[in-house]
């Protein structure tokens, strides 16, 4: 199967003129839409290690977007993009080749045969075919989109704000917000690298990238969860949004008062938080693991001794066992009050170098999705406030976004709720 | 050289058909030799490929394409394609002859190719991945020395689209816009002339204000000139060259021209230090001037060029790194946009037939010029760095769906065999 590389929107248009591939046998099932998201398609709590052959596969189509609810992959890009896109029209070919490019990188195939009037479609650096390899993109607006130049004033998201600087907060201008967000994740960095390449190319006059920071989740040391740089295993105790009922109460947004364009989407947050690692290395392993409220070795809360044992708070109301500052259990108190602050989270680790002082630069992506900004981020981050990790964690950057609604079909396209 | 009598290099002998150029800067040499290794590992991977399959097969291997065995030879080229289909799909070129051959896919009529591989050494097989429609096909084969054979035309039937395909230009059409070009350069050497002898009288005076404001115009008629430089030879580096970022570098003698004289002039250097840089800059612009009705420019090289002085933009005007202190770099990108228009204007009628995209070429251009035009305030121009953010964004874009335009430029007019 063939697409149309030459959509009337792209003869007009002012992008590059994306020339599509030709999906792969199979993963371009014509309509045969599979709905990622529903249950049978979503995540469960990541037991399973990122690294595990046989991952869910979250296909392009579905009511809501790949990447939010499956497991984290082992290599990921995190752009923060300002629309320079003149108008709306042209801000909605800008969505339609996104999104042509993204199905056509998730479901790998050729790229376009492009004979001798132009230089070749690829960049080759996945080899002659674009093999898909689990690929998903995940594409968000922030609040800024909602400004004066695309006329979508009264469309924006109740909820979405530009993020605020919480106490602890070192935000650095140039690190933070953006028109838009979109994340790019796979089992190997060569994909999620030529998929950036790739969508770059065919965006260049429409968007320009305003930070960009990589990340990666490492294997499971010696099982379970993978860690963090700070030696603990991250990310055991989220929602179990396997469960429809659990993802349509914590994760998605649907009916209610929000814009009807935004069912099927979930507000995006990400904090790009330095870890002070060095700082981290010369503290006791008692008052590190004090300062989580779990085991560093086994991943077990300080009342349990399996990474996936429950913390009973209610049995320690002094906090004796797991101190009462503790990250863990100012995090999610597990109270009946706290119940829907809830938050789902899919963090990576990122690398970049080194800093002036000679100190590794290294830290946390932090990235989570929620129904509700005030409801779950900012009110889990507020608890967090004043916490003891503080002194050895510098959040940096980041940004609210909202992550648009999934597109379900061939012809459906990223934004077509908002736009049309 | 010896001129002929149009003015213009003979026509390379076909053997050198398709003549990798040596593009302006340095960091694009590196490129020239990448390409070679990877021409090479191609070469190396298919003549240990397989046998060769003379009969039509449609096999289905990994990539899911169907593919097609093709002979290339004098005698029997095109042979092997017997069942013809639309869509995308690989025709795995072997060539059966004792010569090199150059092959491509032609619709018989119109001449236009939809694919080409170059360079098929004898024995080996390598894929030529294409798009077809509905419509008339036929493989050429070009081998050195021999005339061009064309096989047996193919008819894809069906009411398909038809892939990307664009006409061939030869030498031959290249030398009208090319000699039109040249003298074209030939009328701003003139001008560049003035420009360097007003400066250089500025300097010679003392008077280093009329000098500072003397210098931007002057410079500007040289980055216009942007596909003549390779022409130029020596004096590109005489008249515009640049010096390592190593501390000192700009105290080397051999730093010469309108950097030097930039350089200075915003420094703090005095008039008596500037006389000799600038005599030797306007002596070296009218040598230029005086030599150039003998310079032959190689039309081999317009499109590239077309495409590669809003390249040099991007890599050295927008990172600023050709700024000696005037903090005129958006001053030279708009005076490399009119290079690229002034270059473009000779090819236009070549480019109009093969080129789909030609509207959203010059809608780039205008708006990489919109764009760079806002940053000039009554002769004053924004440096690089203090652009706003979304200034610096907007220019980034507009330079970076420009160069996506261009690349197709570069690609059309890489000069072709037609016969
Ligand atoms: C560099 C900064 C951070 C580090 C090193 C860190 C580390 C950890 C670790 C080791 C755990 C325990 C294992 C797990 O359940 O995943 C955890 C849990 C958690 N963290 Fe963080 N975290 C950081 C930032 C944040 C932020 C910014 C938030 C939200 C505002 C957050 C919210 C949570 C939540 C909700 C849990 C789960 C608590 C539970 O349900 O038991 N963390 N974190």
């Amino acid at each position: 199967m063939t697409d149309n590389p030459h959509s009337d929107l792209h003869r007009r248009g002012f992008l590059r003129g994306a020339a599509l591939g030709v999906g792969a046998v199979g993963a371009v099932a014509g309509g045969a839409t599979v709905l990622a998201g529903s249950a049978a398609t979503a995540a469960t709590p990541s037991a399973t290690s990122p690294a595990a052959p046989a991952r869910r596969k979250a296909g392009f189509h579905g009511v809501h977007q790949a990447g939010i609810v499956e497991d984290v992959q082992l290599s990921t890009a995190f752009l923060s993009l300002d629309v320079t896109a003149a108008d709306r029209r042209e801000l909605t070919e800008l969505l339609h080749t996104v999104t042509e490019r993204a199905r056509f990188l998730t479901s790998g195939g050729t790229p376009a045969a492009l004979g001798i009037t132009d230089s070749p479609s690829d960049s080759g650096t996945l080899g002659p075919q674009v093999p898909g390899d689990g690929l998903t993109v995940t594409a968000g607006v922030g609040a800024s989109l909602f400004d004066g130049r695309f006329g979508l004033a009264d469309r924006k998201p109740l909820r979405l704000t530009r993020m605020p600087a919480f106490d602890d907060d070192d935000l650095d201008e140039a690190w933070c917000h953006g028109d838009l967000s979109l994340q790019l994740s796979a089992p190997h960095a060569d994909t999620v690298l030529h998929a950036l390449r790739d969508i770059a190319r065919n965006t260049r006059g429409g968007m320009q990238v305003r930070w960009r920071m990589d990340g990666f989740t490492s294997p499971p040391r010696p099982s379970g969860t993978p860690r963090n740089h700070l030696g603990f295993k991250d990310g055991t105790a989220n929602p179990e949004v396997a469960d429809p009922a659990v993802a349509d109460h914590l994760v998605w947004v649907g009916a209610g008062a929000e814009p009807a364009w935004t069912a099927g989407g979930s507000y995006q947050v990400v904090r790009l938080i330095r870890m002070l690692v060095e700082f981290w290395d010369r503290v006791s392993i008692t008052e590190q693991e004090r300062m989580l409220g779990r085991t560093r070795d086994t991943g077990a809360p300080l009342d349990g001794s399996h990474e996936f044992d429950t913390p009973k708070f209610s049995q320690d109301p002094a906090g004796d066992v797991i101190p009462l500052d503790s990250h863990i259990r100012l995090a999610n108190p597990r109270t009946a009050k706290t119940e829907n602050s809830r938050l789902l989270r899919r963090g990576y680790n990122y690398d970049r170098g080194m800093d002036s002082n000679g100190n590794l630069d290294m830290g946390l992506v932090f990235v989570c999705y929620q129904q509700d900004l005030e409801r779950q981020f900012a009110a889990v981050q507020q608890r967090l406030a004043g916490e003891p990790m503080v002194d050895y964690i510098s959040p940096f950057g980041g940004g609210y976004f909202y992550a648009l609604p999934g597109v379900r079909d061939r012809t459906d396209w990223l934004g077509r709720a908002l736009l049309a | 050289m010896s001129a002929e009598p149009d003015g213009i290099e003979p026509p390379h002998p076909p053997s050198s058909s398709r003549t990798h150029l040596v593009r302006r800067w340095q960091a694009a040499a590196a490129v020239v030799v990448v390409a070679a290794a990877v021409t090479a590992t191609v070469l190396a991977a298919g003549s240990g490929g397989g046998s060769p399959r003379t009969d039509a097969k449609a096999t289905a291997p990994a990539d899911g394409l169907r593919h097609t065995a093709v002979e290339v030879s004098t005698g029997t080229c095109g042979r092997g394609w017997s069942r013809p289909q639309a869509g995308t799909q690989v025709f795995d070129l072997h060539n059966t002859s004792g010569t090199a051959s150059e092959v491509d896919l032609t619709d018989p009529r119109t001449g236009r190719i939809f694919g080409e591989v170059e360079g098929l050494a004898p024995g080996t097989t390598r894929p030529m991945t294409v798009d077809l429609g509905s419509g008339s096909y036929a493989f050429k084969c070009l081998q050195d020395d021999t005339d061009a054979v064309t096989g047996p035309t193919v008819v894809v039937a069906g009411r398909q689209p038809q892939g990307p395909a664009a006409a061939p230009v030869n030498q031959h059409d290249l030398i009208p816009p090319t000699l039109a070009y040249q003298k074209w350069v030939g009328q701003r050497i003139g001008e560049l002339a003035a420009g360097t002898g007003t400066l250089k009288a500025d300097i010679d005076r003392g008077d280093l204000a009329a000098a500072r404001r003397d210098w931007l115009p002057a410079h500007l008629v040289y980055e216009r000139m942007g596909a003549a430089y390779d022409t130029f030879g020596d004096a590109d580096a005489a008249i515009n060259g640049t010096v390592a970022r190593t501390p000192g570098a700009v105290d080397d003698p051999d730093f010469a021209g309108f950097h030097r004289i930039e350089y200075g002039l915003w420094h703090g250097e005095s008039a008596a230090s500037l006389r000799a840089p600038a005599a030797a800059l306007d002596s070296a612009v009218r040598t230029l001037r005086d030599g150039w009705s003998e310079a032959r420019m190689d039309p081999a090289a317009m499109g590239l060029r077309a495409h590669e002085i809003i390249e040099n933009a991007e890599q050295f005007e927008l990172t600023a790194r050709t700024d000696y202190g005037s903090g005129t770099n958006l001053a030279t990108a708009r005076a490399n946009v009119d290079g690229t228009r002034a270059i473009l204007g000779q090819l236009r009628s070549l480019l109009v037939p093969r080129d789909a995209g030609l509207a959203k070429l010059d809608a780039a251009l205008d708006r990489t010029q919109a764009a760079l035009d806002a940053q000039q305030h009554g002769g004053t121009w924004t440096p690089v760095d203090r652009l706003t953010h979304a200034q610096r964004q907007q220019i980034n874009a507009d330079f970076g769906d420009l160069l996506e335009q261009l690349a197709p430029v570069a690609a059309i007019f890489e000069v072709r065999r037609t016969a």
